[in-house]
């Protein structure tokens, strides 16, 4: 029977052997991937693969890619304006109700298909197809219909005129253009044939849970990328991610929903120059923000809303809890977001103004561990967070132990995720927390879900004396055709919702970039699911 | 033996359908909710209307029960549905997955066998003296320490101070070394001193100490009378270690980028990927029965005493 041990133990000795033989192959730097055009490769990671990228559908296609290889009408820029894309130039109708898109001229998909009027609109009858699907998004509802209007000019006409038809068509998807060929069964909502689309690149291989590996569009109409190729490498875990950085597996981290942990982005920021390591972040993308309820408990009193507004120390909160990962919020919208740069006051961290507000509006003190009372009511809120979000949680915590400091008591409840929306849907809640949506969502998409019951926002304003009147505003603002009454009335929304300390701003999320100086500068798309492939070169060194 | 081989695999159907209920419905029991993952992953609001879209593509508005008999009536021909998450079946991407994991799990318990084999005759020969403390010290470590750290240790001395082996990816035997090394460690680590004390055992008994009288060579002794009888309990223990490495590759795979079973896996119980976990677990409980039937086999063929009285030889 040892026969079996000893051979065992040969092939053991043998495979140690060829372990050391293979040694100089194990130290070969990594190879670029086969099948790359001529020129640098740019290795990147995700956590999973970048699916069939169907154009007009969600999950399992991921966003970064389908704004690889699709391009929009129109582009929404940083700074909240839009650019023409495909459409080079529009004209909207008097109403506002009819967009005529003059497509740019000589533009074709990868497999060298003219993108033409014919095919646009093949798209969008597509979408439209599949209307429920998108229903989320409030320009699938308004779109009656899109037409032909000469061989580069799409005409689509709308029910209402609703401002935001821009924004939302420079979305990711769905309004977003694969070559009509490539449809199964005259439409997408089946799926596609092959990804084939208009952009900067070009799928050129698959392989499923390993990579993802995206070739450079050589007959691409606008500029051509410095990069010749992108690999996405499949990586799951975070620490895996920040590994495969250090040891040269991947070139570039980027991403909204922690890419890597905040701690980790801290080491690399720290690791900065003399490690050839760029690590930066970018503009607001969105904000985290507490729904305070002022329609239910102790936080129906204005004064503990501005009470609360004033006592939470935010900047030790990002400098503990996220390491600097993100930037402080004062106000619901960042100043950069459209039409929020309006100069409202923050209200400052300030426990001495906290504790007179609270005073003054006859919350006192007892003797019962320094909680307040009013009318033998305890000054007690409930903050309900999702249970698994550890981030969530350690807010969460100095949220509770800054506002014990003025005496008010927070009850922390973590729950599941379908526990606590249920709570958002029907306001049992004192305090929540809320993330707005995101360019280009905000603030037309996001102040708009304010009117629906089942949102955190509309529960936590009932309260409000004028929710009838904000609600109004709101629906005002989606159809006003003209730019300067529009800004009149965010102005005006968003100072009470402000003046009302309905919501206590926490963060603004950022989005990180993480790179080898090789890499060259990282620029930051405009919106979180855009990755600006396209605009990268390489250092010249 | 034919018989009692064929019994124990007719009682796997039975303790497959008990596993795949129990699955069934511990998944839907617990208070999280699929669609919002979906809606999550998608990127799209959780509206009302959306959930229970969401829901009804998913086919998660009917009774459970119905849903289970749909679930079982498919999987009996093979069809496990289709992932939430990816909208693939589930089948051929776990079989896609499957070889990788093989072949982790394949080298680890080669590994295992190799390395703790050696260890614990080394130990047992030389009892109480360093080798014996230093296989104690081992297995002390083995035990002791999860194997997802030992997977970090592992890649922060070899892959990023050393820069010798690749921290991820599947590719040649450079790839293969520290995953495989994660996941073997405390199967080895505790076969090593298994077969110590069981070697150790098996040298007080009679017939060793009338072998020895007899001035067989030591060698012989130890290989034909302590050995053959000391691997019995390592046997058994190595059945549990088949399964404990396909299990092991859960973390480690996340951890070391590797495209097997057990990554696939783990996204899917990020993601509350039902059809995916169902299929999953129900693989992982027949691989593990499959062992138990095989170590089973193994024993009453190495121990005649068991095979008789299996066979109903008094």
């Amino acid at each position: 029977m040892f026969e079996v041990f000893r051979g065992a133990a040969r092939a053991l000795v043998r495979s140690a052997l060829f372990a050391g033989l293979s040694l100089p192959s194990i130290l070969a730097p990594v190879s670029s991937p086969a099948g790359a055009a001529e020129g640098p490769d740019l290795a990147f990671s995700w956590p999973l693969n970048a699916g069939p990228l169907n154009p007009h559908l969600y999950s399992p296609n991921q966003m970064f890619a389908q704004s690889m290889v699709y391009e929009p009408l129109v582009r929404y820029r940083a700074d909240g304006t839009v650019v023409p894309w495909l459409a080079a130039s529009w004209d909207v109708s008097e109403g506002g109700r009819v967009y005529t898109f003059a497509l740019r001229e000589g533009v074709t998909f990868s497999n060298g298909e003219p993108f033409d009027a014919a095919a646009a609109k093949a798209n969008f009858d597509a979408i439209l197809a599949n209307r429920s699907r998108h229903a989320w998004l409030e320009l699938a509802n308004q779109i009656v219909s899109a037409k032909v209007a000469g061989p580069h000019l799409l005409r689509l006409t709308l029910k209402d005129a609703y401002y935001p038809v821009l924004q939302e068509l420079a979305l990711p998807r769905p309004f977003r253009f694969v070559a009509p060929s490539q449809f199964v069964e005259g439409g997408t909502k089946d799926g596609i044939v092959a990804p084939i689309g208009t952009g900067p690149w070009v799928l050129s291989e698959t392989s499923l849970g390993e990579r993802d590996v995206f070739v450079r569009n050589e007959a691409y109409w606008g500029d051509r990328p410095a990069y010749a190729s992108v690999t996405v490498k499949v990586i799951p875990d975070p620490n895996t991610r920040a590994i495969a950085f250090e040891t040269g597996e991947i070139d570039l981290i980027y991403g909204t929903d922690g890419p890597v942990s905040p701690d980790t982005f801290e080491r690399f920021r720290s690791m900065g120059e003399r490690a050839g390591i760029a690590a930066a972040l970018s503009e607001p993308l969105e904000s985290r923000v507490l729904a305070l309820n002022t329609n239910r408990g102790a936080t129906r009193d204005l004064a503990v809303r501005r009470a609360i507004n004033h006592a939470v120390d935010k900047d030790t909160m990002i400098a503990t809890v996220l390491y600097g990962t993100q930037r402080r919020a004062d106000t619901l919208f960042a100043p950069n977001v459209p039409y929020a740069d309006i100069g409202l006051a923050p209200y400052p961290y300030d426990l001495e103004e906290a504790r007179r507000l609270l005073e003054e509006a006859g919350w006192t003190a007892s003797g019962d561990g320094g909680i307040r009372e009013k009318d033998g009511a305890r000054l007690s809120i409930e903050l309900c967070f999702v249970g698994t979000d550890a981030v969530a949680k350690s807010m969460a915590e100095i949220v509770q132990a800054d506002l014990r400091r003025v005496g008010i008591e927070v009850l922390l409840t973590g729950e599941e995720e379908s526990s606590i929306y249920a709570r958002q849907r029907d306001g049992r809640f004192g305090m929540i927390f809320n993330r707005t949506w995101g360019a280009p969502y905000d603030p037309h998409a996001f102040v708009s879900s304010m009117r629906l019951p089942s949102h955190a926002d509309y529960q936590a304003q009932l309260g409000l004396a004028d929710k009838a009147e904000i609600d109004a505003m709101i629906g005002r603002a989606l159809v006003s055709t003209d730019e300067a009454a529009r800004q009149e009335i965010y102005r005006d929304l968003l100072t009470r919702l402000h003046d009302q300390a309905v919501y206590l701003p926490l963060t603004y999320v950022t989005a990180i970039a993480v790179a080898r100086k090789e890499v060259g500068p990282v620029p930051f798309g405009a919106m979180s699911s855009e990755i600006p492939f396209d605009r990268l070169a390489p250092a010249a060194d | 033996m034919a018989g009692f081989i064929l019994r124990r695999v007719l009682l796997l159907l039975p303790m497959l359908l008990g596993a795949s209920l129990v699955v069934f419905l511990m998944l839907r029991l617990g208070p999280s909710d699929p669609a919002m993952d979906y809606l999550r992953l998608s990127k799209v609001p959780p509206t009302p209307q959306a959930l229970e879209d969401a829901r009804m593509m998913l086919g998660l508005d009917r009774p459970i029960m119905t849903q289970y008999l749909d679930w079982l009536g498919k999987a009996v021909r093979l069809d496990f549905g289709t992932s939430y998450a990816t909208r693939r079946p589930v089948l051929p991407d776990l079989l896609h997955f499957l070889p990788a994991t093989l072949q982790l799990a394949g080298v680890a318990l080669a590994l295992t066998i190799g390395l703790s084999v050696p260890l614990g005759i080394w130990a047992a020969r030389y009892r109480e003296r360093w080798p014996d403390h230093l296989v104690r010290l081992i297995a002390f470590i083995g035990v002791s320490m999860p194997n997802f750290w030992l997977g970090f240790l592992l890649v922060l001395l070899f892959s990023v101070h050393l820069g010798w082996l690749p921290a991820m990816g599947r590719g040649g035997l450079a790839h293969l070394v520290m995953p495989a090394l994660a996941i073997s460690f405390m199967s080895l680590a505790i076969n090593a001193r298994l077969l110590r004390a069981s070697m150790l055992e098996a040298a007080g008994q009679p017939h060793v100490r009338y072998a020895r009288l007899r001035g067989l060579p030591e060698r012989r002794v130890e290989h034909a009378h302590v050995l053959r009888n000391a691997w019995l309990p390592v046997i058994t223990a190595m059945g549990m270690h088949v399964g404990e490495m396909i299990g092991g590759t859960l973390i480690i795979e996340s951890i070391f980028g590797w495209p097997g079973v057990g990554r696939y896996a783990v996204s899917a119980i990020l993601n509350r990927d039902y059809p995916v976990i169902q299929c999953f677990t129900l693989a992982m409980v027949a691989i593990f029965m499959l062992c138990n039937l095989v170590v089973d086999i193994v024993y009453a063929l190495a121990d005649p005493r068991i095979r008789l009285s299996a066979e109903g030889v008094e």
